[in-house]
């Protein structure tokens, strides 16, 4: 559905964004996640057509450079920062988005009623709580029922509630079909929202893979503590033998072993294999914003 | 096509809105009112009643329309940029030229509708005081006023796509209007004096400001005798010919009209939104 391919935008001597490329289809979710200044915005922006640069981007094989009005049919954009006509009301924004988007007048009231704002359908948007304009800019980018999602920052300033709204709407959306390009700063979530990740660090990419992926790129992600029956000090050696175990103490009862999560089980496995028995064991995931940070530090960059 | 008219309907919409309309409406209305009457007071109507009101509303409008659509036009994407929401437009299925033309076109009828109300609600009132008799020289310039509008905002519009925030727009809007309305003449002046003052140089200056071309198109329409413009009009009249000259004026202004837009166009399309 997108595909961007070495994407890059410069203002004057400074690189906004480096080569970057991804890869969308449909009913898939891209996180796109780096600190303020990284380039995710810049990146949305090229998408959508606001900004000129180098590279090739195509929304469902359509060219946004060459065919920026046709591309722009194809995706439903929610901006960082929503700014509408503050003088116009909720209704009349509705009529006059969908007049743009080509979609009936009727299309336009019933995505006032399904943002929850019919009741706020004659009040101008200037008077609307910041909350209820990022409903109606998501509405807005819904109205045509658009292939491609494009979110920039949607949770930024909501309130945990809404976070959570946000994040089943993301997931219906998917569930219908939609590829979803969405720019975060809640990390955390990445993993459960998103399908693959994008990390920028001031316009280059630090990592591009499966969101899962993401808590264990870059350094050892995954603690595994385990309680091995009095055969602590046969199974240090062994786990250290293991190239991709990062670390292997002893704490108390305990044997804490860090490694990537893919490894999780051939530690268990060696182990098991090595007749030493396993009375228990906690795992802990390595949080994703520590993953970011851990690759915006190799890359020289902070969050 | 559907993008253009939704733009231009809100711009009417916001022009509306916004008052402007009724207040030049009115303004030209009472002017008109105050030259009649002092005209009637005067003993000064008989056969040309409308063609006197014409003649001391050429310099009203000389003065008023240009400013009042260069100061639109430099806000129509200014404006936008300032409030973020050139972005929010810029992003749906609309492309950078049929937004321009969009507010081109919903500006355009905004302003002829206000010249149309202003002259109306004026010459009905004139109607009042003085016989109906030179009509059509009223509605010519009724005509050239909305043509002057056309070409003003033409050229607003590509002041508001080179600046970076509406007061720079509004800025270079005024200043240039300064210069068109009130230095130009003077500028004329010097330069037939200095350099030369041939009457191909005349006209040159004369189709290098829209304001110009439209004060002596007036001029050629109310006056029987061009003798009356100077040079110019014994240049015009003996060497060009009335009708040459005519067609060459309001060429002219065509020019005014189209060449900033697609200057403005081509910038739009080449800009970061």
């Amino acid at each position: 559905m997108l595909r961007a391919e070495s994407v890059s935008k410069r203002y004057g001597k400074v690189t906004a964004l480096d080569g970057a490329s991804i890869e969308i289809e449909a009913g898939r979710v891209t996180a796109v996640i780096g600190a303020n200044g990284a380039g995710k915005t810049t990146l949305i922006k090229c998408i959508v057509g606001l900004l000129k640069f180098e590279g090739r981007i195509a929304i469902n094989g359509v060219d946004i450079s060459r065919h920026g009005k046709a591309a722009r049919r194809l995706v439903g954009y929610l901006p960082q920062n929503p700014a509408f006509h503050a003088d116009l009301s909720v209704a009349e924004t509705a009529l006059f988005y969908g007049g743009l988007k080509g979609v009936p007048a009727s299309r336009a009231r019933e995505m006032v009623e399904t943002a929850g704002l019919e009741a706020h359908a004659d009040k101008t948007v200037g008077a609307l709580s910041g909350g209820m304009r990022q409903r109606l800019a998501l509405g807005v980018a819904l109205l045509a029922d658009p292939p491609l999602l494009i979110l920039d920052e949607p949770a930024a300033g909501l309130d945990i509630s809404a976070r959570l709204e946000l994040r089943r709407l993301v997931g219906e959306q998917r569930q219908a079909g939609k590829a979803i390009l969405l720019s975060t700063h809640w990390l955390e979530d990445v993993p459960y929202v998103a399908d693959e990740a994008l990390v920028l660090d001031h316009g280059k990419t630090v990592f591009q893979g499966p969101a899962t992926q993401l808590a264990t790129s870059g350094a050892p992600g995954s603690r595994l503590y385990l309680r091995l029956n009095g055969h602590s000090p046969d199974a240090i050696p062994l786990l250290q033998g293991m190239t991709s175990t990062g670390s292997v103490d002893r704490s108390g009862d305990w044997v804490v072993v860090t490694c990537p999560a893919a490894d999780k089980a051939r530690v268990v496995e060696a182990l098991v294999d090595a007749g030493i028995g396993i009375l228990d064991f906690r795992v802990e995931e390595a949080p994703v914003d520590a993953a970011v940070l851990r690759l915006q530090a190799t890359h020289g960059g902070e969050l | 096509m559907n993008g253009v008219v939704t733009i231009a309907r809100k711009e009417l919409r916001d022009a509306v809105k916004s008052r402007w309309l009724v207040a030049f409406a009115v303004t030209f209305a009472l002017v008109a009112l105050v030259l009649s009457k002092v005209q009637g007071d005067a003993g000064d109507i008989g056969d040309q009643g409308f063609n006197r009101t014409t003649a001391g509303l050429i310099n009203l409008c000389l003065l008023l329309v240009p400013l009042l659509a260069l100061v639109l036009g430099a806000g129509a994407i200014s404006g936008e940029r300032e409030r973020g929401t050139l972005a929010t437009l810029l992003a749906q299925p609309i492309s950078s030229a049929e937004l321009l033309l969009g507010k081109y076109l919903g500006l355009t009828v905004a302003v002829w509708g206000a010249i149309a109300l202003g002259f109306g609600a004026a010459g009905f009132l004139v109607a009042l005081f003085q016989p109906l008799t030179d009509v059509q020289h009223y509605l010519l310039f009724v005509l050239l006023s909305s043509a002057l509008a056309s070409a003003m905002l033409s050229i607003g519009l590509l002041i508001s796509v080179l600046s970076d925030t509406r007061v720079k727009a509004l800025a270079g809007a005024v200043l240039l209007w300064f210069f068109l309305v009130l230095l130009y003449d003077l500028g004329a002046i010097g330069l037939a004096l200095t350099v030369s003052s041939s009457g191909r140089t005349l006209v040159a200056v004369v189709l290098g400001n829209p304001v110009e071309s439209v004060r002596i198109l007036a001029v050629m329409s109310l006056e029987p005798d061009l003798e009356i413009l100077g040079p110019l009009g014994s240049y015009l009249s003996e060497q060009v010919g009335r009708g040459t000259s005519t067609i060459l004026l309001a060429a002219g202004l065509g020019a005014w009209v189209v060449a900033p837009l697609v200057a403005a166009v081509e910038v739009f399309r080449r800009q970061d939104a």
